[in-house]
């Protein structure tokens, strides 16, 4: 049995550590508590007092800005903020909480678990990986593709997060991720690197696979040499726009086919460097991953003719295009966290479910402009389907599009946020709006919308306004109009029937 | 796209000073390093790996193998006899030649090689040891460690071949596993964090072993 170390934090906070190292990061080793409540992560080599510093403010006032503000404990569960800080023999630690229970493996890998990942982190490599999704996976450890976009959404809105604060991670990767795709999380962890741009400086350089371009291609160059680019807010939007590709499509962006140099090392630095490319550049081919080069068991996910970035739809395609054309090697152009959010979260408003009960994904992004299949398992879409195409009065009367649809299928839910569109769905909303106002039903050969709390719902046909009360349902039908609410920012829905095979 | 592999090359010393315990170590250790090695995601994509043992000759114990598929057999000392690295070198330089993929216009071609060395004693084939140290520099390790185990390692000969020396004191099971560790955590290092002022640096050894400085 090892030795219980007590401690004190540099506040004074009374701590303890089990004397054994529990697992060594990059940079730090680190210990559990006793009750394994709490972990403790003690960097290995002496650090300077700026970093002392950078991390007080760290567990001090920018986590008490985030926690224990209005909306605070929404963030507990997507960061894995440090709470202290303690000095032992000369090295500095760092106190954390222990990750929450459903970011270790249930089941780990397939066949009775032969790799023996049974309650180890689900650290984000093992998700975002073809090969490692088709062969080692059990099943019911991988997810659908709708629980990762709510990894992705609440990737980026933890992103966003700090970034409104100033703050940038520098060290976004699937290594400093855990997600749960069984159930649609994720929390973000090794917060100590933060950066304060223009105050403390970065660190770590980042993680290979999501280091941005200008920072690859700097980094032979001194750490006060002008031209040196080090991590920041910029170079964070790089690996969100990576991370977020990765847990969509279980590939890398930039890592085509093409060869830049026989010396692997030099192959790798520029690739990821200076001559970065997207392997789905429209008129750029040269770095398509090539179909020869393609293991069985990495199908369908790296044939990107099969399943192109495109199927994530009219709201994601556009910050692919500008992540990794446009912004790939101008930072100022790369999508914000905050725009990725929202293409993310009105992406959800354009999936339906499967017909193909055995789907691996079990949900994908329709398209009403060919003939609607799912891009995963090629099932064409049967039946008829309502699109709601929304409108908002921007001036008494005049409604203009929104340029926001939501596909209809049984069951699914209505929400405020698509009644009025002054309402987002983030942390901020309030409980009473995050209930759904009603529901949608395919019913005796017709499509329903049931009203449960849309108390002014009206059907406008022509000159004719016929309200639907609480408690009754509106049918759908081609080129009709409801109006959700008349209120400040409320919308009008156009229906469009769209008819599969 | 080729995922990248990562050849990794183990020599292991099976002369007759490791009869006993410290081949029973080396079994558990590289067993328990396997086992490590398939729990790292970024280990089980990119990762190859051969071993090479040697006493008075030197033998392929398996060629380069996926991780998924490495079955890993009992390794066994002969009676006696002497400690060939000069020839497990020559064997190794062979079969890098022929099995590490060169990057060509074509195709991504492999990661540098690792190479781990244990060794118990010191090379009897001194001679063929330099010669082959020459040809090795020139094959383009992305690392080369090596572990002198136990009293009568020499350590200054390992130096000629590479500045990496770990030294073990004793050839128990405890340093074994603490040796197998490093070299499994070493193998992962290529999916951690990279610090700004040295991007390819190892982790530091684990506290039973000592660097030589």
């Amino acid at each position: 049995m090892a030795n219980i170390i007590k401690l004190q934090t540099v506040e004074g906070q009374p701590i303890e550590i089990v004397d054994e190292i529990i697992g060594s990061g990059g940079m730090k080793d680190v210990y559990f508590s006793p009750d394994k409540s709490y972990v403790v992560g003690f960097f290995r080599e002496e650090q300077d007092a700026q970093t002392k510093d950078r991390l007080l403010m760290i567990t001090g006032r920018y986590r008490q800005s985030l926690f224990e503000n209005a909306g605070g404990d929404y963030w507990k569960n997507l960061f894995c903020w440090p709470s202290a800080v303690v000095e032992f023999n000369g090295r500095i630690g760092v106190v954390a909480p222990t990750y929450q229970r459903h970011f270790f493996f249930e089941f780990g890998s397939r066949n009775d678990d032969f790799l023996g990942i049974k309650g180890r982190e689900k650290e984000g490599k093992w998700f975002a990986s073809a090969n490692n999704q088709n062969r080692f996976l059990d099943p019911r450890e991988r997810g659908d593709w709708r629980k990762y976009l709510k990894i992705c959404i609440l990737i980026a809105r933890a992103v966003k997060r700090m970034h409104a604060a100033g703050l940038a991670h520098s060290d976004l990767s699937y290594k400093n991720v855990l997600v749960d795709p069984t159930d649609g999380r994720a929390c973000i962890i090794d917060i100590d690197g933060l950066v304060v741009p223009g105050k403390y400086p970065p660190d770590v350089v980042g993680t290979p696979d999501f280091i941005a371009p200008e920072v690859v291609m700097t980094c032979h160059l001194g750490k006060e040499d002008p031209k040196r680019k080090l991590p920041s807010i910029a170079t964070d939007r790089h690996a969100l726009a990576v991370l977020i590709y990765m847990y969509l499509f279980y590939r890398h962006p930039l890592r085509g086919d093409k060869v830049h140099d026989a010396d692997p090392q030099i192959d790798e630095t520029l690739s990821m460097g200076e001559k970065a490319l997207f392997v789905e550049h429209p008129s750029d081919t040269s770095n398509r991953i090539r179909a020869k080069n393609i293991k069985p068991s990495e199908l369908p996910w790296k044939d990107t003719a099969k399943i192109p970035y495109t199927v994530s739809g009219p709201y994601l395609t556009p910050l692919f295009d500008r992540a990794f054309m446009q912004g790939l090697h101008k930072p100022s152009e790369r999508p914000t966290a905050d725009e990725w959010e929202n293409a993310l979260v009105k992406t959800v408003d354009l999936i339906q479910p499967c017909q193909n009960p055995n789907c691996s994904q079990a949900w994908y992004v329709f398209d009403n402009t060919t003939a609607p299949r799912c891009p995963f398992c090629e099932t064409p879409y049967r039946g008829s389907l309502p699109v709601l195409n929304l409108y908002s009065a921007r001036r008494e009367g005049q409604f203009t599009p929104d340029n926001h649809r939501l596909m209809v299928y049984t069951n699914q839910s209505l929400f405020p946020w698509h009644v009025n569109r002054n309402i987002f769905p983030n942390e901020r909303l309030a409980p009473e709006l995050r209930k759904r106002v009603g529901y949608f039903v395919w019913h005796n050969e017709a499509w329903w919308l049931v009203n449960e709390n849309l108390p002014e719902l009206t059907e406008i046909s022509g000159e004719t306004k016929h309200p639907i009360p609480i408690g009754m349902a509106a049918p759908l039908m081609d080129g009709g109009t409801l109006l959700f609410s008349p209120q400040e920012g409320g919308r009008l829905a156009v229906i469009q029937m769209v008819e599969g095979h | 796209m080729t995922t990248r592999r990562l050849p990794v090359y183990i020599l292991l010393d099976t002369s007759g000073s490791m009869r006993g315990e410290p081949i029973h170590a080396v079994n558990v250790g590289m067993q328990s390093m396997l086992s490590a090695l398939r729990q790292d995601p970024y280990a089980l994509e990119s990762v190859h790996l051969s071993v090479i043992t040697f006493d008075i000759e030197a033998k392929e114990l398996f060629p380069l193998t996926p991780l998924e598929q490495v079955r890993l057999p009992e390794i066994a000392v002969p009676g006696s006899g002497a400690t060939f690295l000069g020839a497990a070198l020559e064997l190794l330089i062979d079969r890098v030649d022929r099995d590490v993929i060169l990057g060509s216009p074509d195709r991504k071609g492999d990661w540098r090689p690792l190479l781990f060395i244990m060794t118990d004693g010191s090379p009897s084939d001194l001679q063929c040891y330099r010669e082959m140290i020459a040809k090795v520099k020139q094959r383009h390790f992305g690392n080369i460690v090596a572990c002198a185990a136990g009293q009568k390692a020499k350590e200054a000969l390992l130096k000629e071949l590479t500045p990496t020396v770990v030294s073990l004191d004793t050839t128990d099971i405890a340093s074994f596993a603490q040796f197998f560790k490093w070299v499994s955590a070493s193998v992962a290092t290529g999916s951690s964090s990279a610090g700004v002022a040295s991007p390819t640096s190892l982790p530091p050894p684990p506290p039973e072993v000592q660097v030589v400085i």
